[in-house]
């Protein structure tokens, strides 16, 4: 307690340095904190706005006739939900798929076996050099992918990266005395894998989910090359066409916001806004995966900076 | 020999948990770079990659004559030396920033808001720029017009391409980028603080002498690491912002492969001007990482 009270210094010893550089600290953090949040915050607030009142730039600090017509107009869009389902599937897939992948190569390459510097220097090696898009695009249609929607599992589902990180976590996390003594017990190496070392490994486990489930939930590109068919397609890809163009697809947004508009303003104005509730709708997964479980994340990259 | 057959045998369930990765490489990986000899050949989909014509360097020769070549090359490594020198400090300052909060719940905080932004998808940060700079209704252009100006068609002027395609970027990765550095900041012995304390050292003269000196291994690392891809274009997210207005700017090497391979299909032209880029790439990346592993050697002394 009292090494404590020595440490710290009391407020009346403080320079007046220190006062102004805490002030000026507070402000930047408040400005940082601005620019970070005020355009999600803004999208937010637009998405339950009336229409016209957005449009006109009249929606800046809190929302203004208040109106669920946008999302109304969003739910009933049926390719909006088909790709919302299609990307769901591909997250939860691609996500299991790549944990198990990931898990059973960090493990192999944090032991001794021969053989071991030809397979790591292969798994570095593509961390360097590529064949580039085209030579990826027609070994995927060759190998008859294409089109295929185990494409968007499949694709990215070994990181090289987050192999190195895994088995960083694996080789420093679990001593080499428990292999021992599964060892002597008579336990095969996949038996010591499977009830050992996977249930000591919940962190890494936690990070590669979110990092795997992110990247995928928010993939534009797999959909954009290797599907063709509409209802193959993942959000993103739809998304792409509804949000990052100048026309931005006005038939499509026309066509979900219909009925009770009573003029082509009103519809496009409509549809303004349904782009808001998509923006929504579309990043809240993300988001929220990140916020319950934040606390990984930091760990994820302190266990990469230890090997970087 | 024969031990060295045991030693496989008593390791087979190694290879076998590390076969479907090592599959995975071999198709969506290595299977490509066997097909980079398309650039080298005239590819006819009915042939195949083995099958069709060798044509040698010609689809080299085209692209280095071609006008556009010297144009796609500037665009690309411009937009990526600004890039690196607009958003590589920005982390850092940041790291400063957070380090300094005195309120515990209000670091917590701004640490989790600054890395929200990583989590959004490229598709969603394009849409926003594209919202939020409407030339009709978007909210920067109204409050343009306010202050007495005019409206600027931001998404389709070639002058605003970099600056939106970069400010977006330190938007949605100045926090997540900072984690290191707040790691690094983390490590610093408190001794040295209380020391300075004693001294009579301002807040401001231990940022300078004791943060900055220990953020800068680490800053040199990303640095060099990030000098190595100057010429890697990030495709994903140019595509998004690039439109007819904007070519002049925003026309990249990999969006002129994507748009002329894929697009249009000239699979070997685009395969070797993809190549010409990787080949350099890989060359800066090898001496990126070998000069940035001696230096981590030097520092650990």
């Amino acid at each position: 307690m009292q090494a404590k009270a020595i440490a710290k210094p009391s407020r009346q010893q403080e320079i007046w340095q220190d006062r102004v550089f805490n002030v000026v600290v507070l402000a930047l953090v408040i400005i940082i904190l601005a620019i970070t949040l005020y355009p999600l915050y803004l999208v937010l607030i637009c998405s339950i706005s009336d229409a016209t009142l957005v449009t006109t730039g009249q929606v800046t600090l809190y929302p203004k006739g208040i109106t669920m017509l946008g999302y109304n107009s969003v739910m009933e869009n049926k390719e909006i939900w088909r790709s919302y389902a299609n990307s769901i599937f591909y997250t939860v897939g691609g996500t299991v798929l790549s944990l198990i992948v990931t898990m059973g190569a960090a493990f192999t390459l944090s032991r001794k076996f021969p053989g071991k510097r030809l397979i790591s220097f292969l798994f570095a090696f593509t961390m360097f050099f590529n064949g580039g898009m085209i030579p990826t695009f027609l070994t995927v249609r060759d190998v008859g992918l294409y089109n295929s929607p185990w494409v968007c599992v499949l694709m990215g589902c070994v990181s090289v990266w987050n192999v190195m990180l895994a088995r960083t976590y694996i080789s420093t996390n679990i001593p080499e005395a428990l292999y021992e003594a599964a060892n002597l017990d008579g336990a095969s190496q996949i038996q010591y894998f499977l009830q050992i070392v996977l249930p000591l490994s919940g962190t890494i486990v936690g990070v590669l989910a979110v990092y795997y489930g992110v990247a995928k939930w928010n993939d534009y590109w797999t959909g954009l090359i290797y599907l063709n068919k509409r209802e193959l397609l993942p959000l993103q890809t739809i998304l792409k066409e509804i949000l990052a163009s100048l026309e931005s697809s006005r038939e499509l947004l026309m066509s979900m916001a219909s009925d009770s508009a009573e003029n082509d303003a009103e519809l496009l104005n409509r549809a303004q806004i349904a782009k808001y509730c998509i923006i929504v709708v579309s990043t809240v997964p993300a988001v929220a995966l990140y916020l319950c479980m934040q606390k990984f994340f930091v760990k994820g990259v302190m266990i990469g900076s230890v090997k970087g | 020999m024969k031990k060295w057959l045991q030693s496989v045998v008593d390791n087979r369930w190694l290879y076998l948990l590390i076969l479907p990765a090592l599959l995975y490489l071999i198709i969506f990986n290595y299977m490509p770079m066997y097909g980079v000899q398309i650039a080298f050949k005239n590819y006819k989909a009915v042939r195949g990659i083995a099958g069709s014509d060798w044509v040698g360097l010609k689809h080299f020769q085209t692209f280095f004559s071609a006008y556009y070549c010297g144009r796609l090359i500037s665009n690309t490594l411009l937009l990526n030396v600004l890039s690196l020198l607009f958003s590589f400090p920005i982390p850092i300052a940041l790291s400063v920033i957070i380090n300094n909060i005195r309120n515990q719940r209000l670091k917590k905080f701004t640490q989790t808001a600054v890395y929200i932004p990583h989590f959004i998808s490229t598709v969603v940060l394009a849409g926003i720029m594209y919202i939020l700079l409407s030339p009709t209704n978007g909210i920067i252009n109204h409050a343009i017009v306010a202050l007495g100006g005019k409206s600027i068609y931001f998404m389709n002027e070639a002058d605003w391409f970099r600056p939106i395609y970069i400010i977006s970027g330190i938007w949605q990765s100045a926090g997540w980028n900072s984690i290191l550095y707040i790691a690094a900041l983390a490590g610093v012995d408190p001794e040295l603080y209380e020391a300075a304390t004693i001294d009579g050292a301002s807040k401001w003269q231990k940022v300078l002498y004791i943060d900055l000196p220990h953020l800068i291994p680490t800053a040199t690392m990303m640095l060099i690491l990030n000098c190595g891809s100057l010429l890697s274009s990030s495709t994903e997210k140019a595509l998004l912002l690039q439109t007819g207005g904007n070519m002049a700017t925003s026309d990249i090497i990999g969006t002129y492969v994507y748009n002329m391979g894929l697009g249009s299909g000239q699979f070997s032209y685009t395969a070797a001007i993809n190549l010409f880029v990787n080949v350099i790439n890989f060359i800066m990346v090898v001496s990126a990482n070998t000069i940035s592993s001696r230096m981590k050697g030097e520092t650990l002394f």
